[in-house]
């Protein structure tokens, strides 16, 4: 199997032999089996495989919204082992270096595009009008003009997308982890979205990791990495 | 939920007022009885007579000078207490006395106030008596009639004098309705045949006085020592115990209700702030994975348990502002308090204090009720939260 992305300069995320396992009951279920892998700067990869592969639990262990097996090995993010790493430390890292979009948007109901888009912003203590004034450039970044007072429950599929897009990019991250994020969307609106992440991914070197089934994404990647019962099937450049 | 803490704090704030001015009257009215203060000879701290006016003050008129010239008393009332028979004529039958000055009484007291048939005594009352209804029913008389009074006068010998029923008033307590005589201070001495003295002095503070209630005791406790007068000074609190027992009844059943208002409370807000956590369980996840500390979440819910708290209690103030208005306007007469024999109209004072405790309260009970819950929250794996459908 070969490492695509091993001969890459300066890896933000590295993850070195690390395995996840689920325990249901008496059962553990290993998601994650021995998995290394390192992301670069401005890579645009698909994490592809069927249904049970590991892709999410993966995409977690990477962007440190769960931990390995403490057995196993260990992920590294900006050189930072995430094992060394208290929980608010964990919390402040996510919030500073990385993005998340996920396949339900998981947006705030209650709040507008706009201040959708500036809580992330909020929670590194951004001045209230220099917030206000990045989250209205990223909404027009991504088409939103106009939409910056409407609440998510009166925006389409699309339109939410592109306002988790804006607040996955709030804090210029190094990395956006993305959960299935056409999953929801027509094909139309996906290949907008797409568009709307290989722009970014261009402009920004923003390193863009995807967990994906859906062919459009690996299409548009430029890594694929295949998994298979939760390790790593091939990594290879699209 | 805004509802419940509204309806808890409205509670809170009603009955807040309903005891203060019941407590208000019940001071204001054993006060009124009993005075704010009272002189009497020392050797009648803790025991009791056994002659008439064996614990008297003696030479009357100059130990009420002597009181009045006090910048803080508004008016001194003589009085004495005796026991004795009245008769007319057929029955007799046993009564509590008590001379007083009528002009001085009826001014600082609610003795007119209590007349029900006749009216009460007038000048120095001359050989006038008012009756309590109960007695006046024994003997059978009304205000005109003539009555005998028999009591032992000082030096141990009986002696009667005749007495004019003025009028007849209801005390507001049965047993003492059944036994009560008053009667002016000239006609009662010369009953007991003990010419300038009397058992007490009973003072009457200016309203604005009335915090100065040690001051003003201890200054009559100097003056009338220097005047040679073995007396002591006690307060109206020494002498209500009804009030203390009452008030005592009170705070015990409405600090019960109140108490099962806020487990009510807390059980009620518990319950929301849990469905809430559930609820926004995946938002939970979406916050932490933003970058959201654990602690932030544990603040969102506390801080949410705070807000709920305070609009409910600017609902309750509202709610309870109408329904006090309306209480009051009702006219609703409540059942007889302990001990007396006529109800009175519900009314409902605005009690600031009560507000505001009932604030705290409520405030304090939404944070602790919103506490575990919101630990809970903040404690979630966020992949398990972000995974909850």
């Amino acid at each position: 199997m070969a490492s695509a992305a091993s001969t890459s300069p300066s890896p933000l995320i590295v993850a070195s032999d690390v395995s996840r396992t689920y325990h249901l009951g008496a059962s553990a279920v290993p998601a994650v089996r021995g998995v290394s892998l390192s992301i670069a700067r401005g890579e645009f990869v698909a994490l592809r495989g069927p249904s049970g592969s590991g892709k999410t639990t993966l995409l977690n262990l990477l962007g440190l919204l769960d931990s390995p097996d403490p057995e196993s090995g260990r992920v590294m993010v900006e050189g930072r082992d995430a094992r060394a790493l208290s929980e608010n430390q964990r919390s402040d890292l996510r919030r500073d270096r990385f993005g998340f979009v996920f396949q339900t948007f998981n947006l705030i109901p209650v709040l507008t595009s706009e201040e959708n888009v500036a809580y992330p912003m909020a929670l590194a203590q951004v001045p209230a009008a220099e917030r206000r004034r990045r989250a209205r450039a990223l909404l027009q970044s991504v088409g939103l003009s106009g939409k910056e007072g409407v609440r998510p429950d009166l925006l389409s599929g699309g339109q939410r997308q592109r306002v988790a897009i804006a607040r996955a990019l709030a804090n210029e991250p190094s990395v956006v982890f993305a959960d299935e994020p056409t999953a929801n969307l027509d094909s139309h609106t996906s290949e907008e979205i797409l568009d709307l992440m290989r722009e970014i991914n261009a402009a920004r070197e923003v390193a863009f990791l995807f967990a994906t089934h859906d062919p459009l994404v690996v299409r548009r990647a430029r890594r694929v990495v295949t998994l298979h019962d939760g390790a790593v099937e091939s990594d290879v450049p699209a | 939920m805004i509802a419940v803490v509204g309806f808890g704090f409205a509670s809170f704030a009603l009955a807040g007022g309903f005891i203060a001015q019941t407590f208000e009257a019940l001071k204001e009215g054993t006060i009124r009885s009993v005075g704010d203060l009272q002189i009497v000879d020392k050797r009648a701290i803790g025991k009791a007579e056994e002659a008439t006016l064996e614990f008297g003050i003696p030479d009357a008129r100059r130990a009420r000078s002597i009181a009045a010239k006090d910048p803080d008393v508004e008016a001194v009332l003589p009085r004495i207490d005796f026991v004795g028979l009245a008769t007319n004529g057929i029955r007799s039958v046993p009564f509590l006395g008590v001379g007083v000055d009528p002009g001085p009484e009826a001014a600082a007291t609610l003795a007119p106030e209590l007349v029900v048939s006749g009216k009460y005594l007038t000048g120095d009352g001359g050989e006038g008596i008012v009756l309590g209804t109960g007695l006046a029913s024994a003997l059978e008389v009304k205000p005109g009639d003539r009555v005998t009074l028999m009591a032992t006068t000082r030096d141990g010998s009986l002696n009667a004098v005749d007495g004019v029923v003025e009028g007849l008033v209801d005390v507001k307590i049965k047993e003492l309705n059944d036994r009560y005589l008053a009667g002016g201070i000239g006609l009662v001495s010369r009953l007991l045949q003990s010419p300038e003295t009397v058992s007490k002095l009973v003072i009457f503070l200016k309203p604005h006085s009335s915090t100065r209630e040690n001051e003003a005791a201890a200054r009559l406790a100097k003056e009338f020592q220097a005047a040679g007068f073995p007396i002591a000074v006690r307060h109206w609190k020494e002498l209500a115990v009804f009030y203390g027992q009452v008030r005592l009844l009170y705070i015990g059943i409405f600090g019960f209700v109140g108490a099962v208002l806020v487990v009510i409370v807390v059980l009620s807000a518990a319950i929301v702030m849990t469905m809430a956590v559930t609820e926004r369980t995946r938002e939970i996840g979406t916050l932490r994975a933003l970058g959201t500390r654990p602690a932030g979440i544990l603040g969102m819910f506390l801080s949410e348990g705070v807000v709920i708290a305070v609009a409910g209690c600017l609902a309750g103030m509202l709610f309870a502002l109408v329904v006090r208005a309306g209480l009051n306007a009702s006219g609703i007469i409540l059942p007889p308090p302990p001990g007396a024999t006529h109800g009175m109209p519900i009314h409902v004072n605005f009690y600031p204090l009560a507000y505001v405790a009932g604030l705290g309260a409520m405030v304090l009970t939404m944070s602790i009720a919103s506490f575990f819950p919101a630990r809970r929250a903040s404690r979630i794996a966020i992949v398990e939260a972000l995974a909850h459908v």
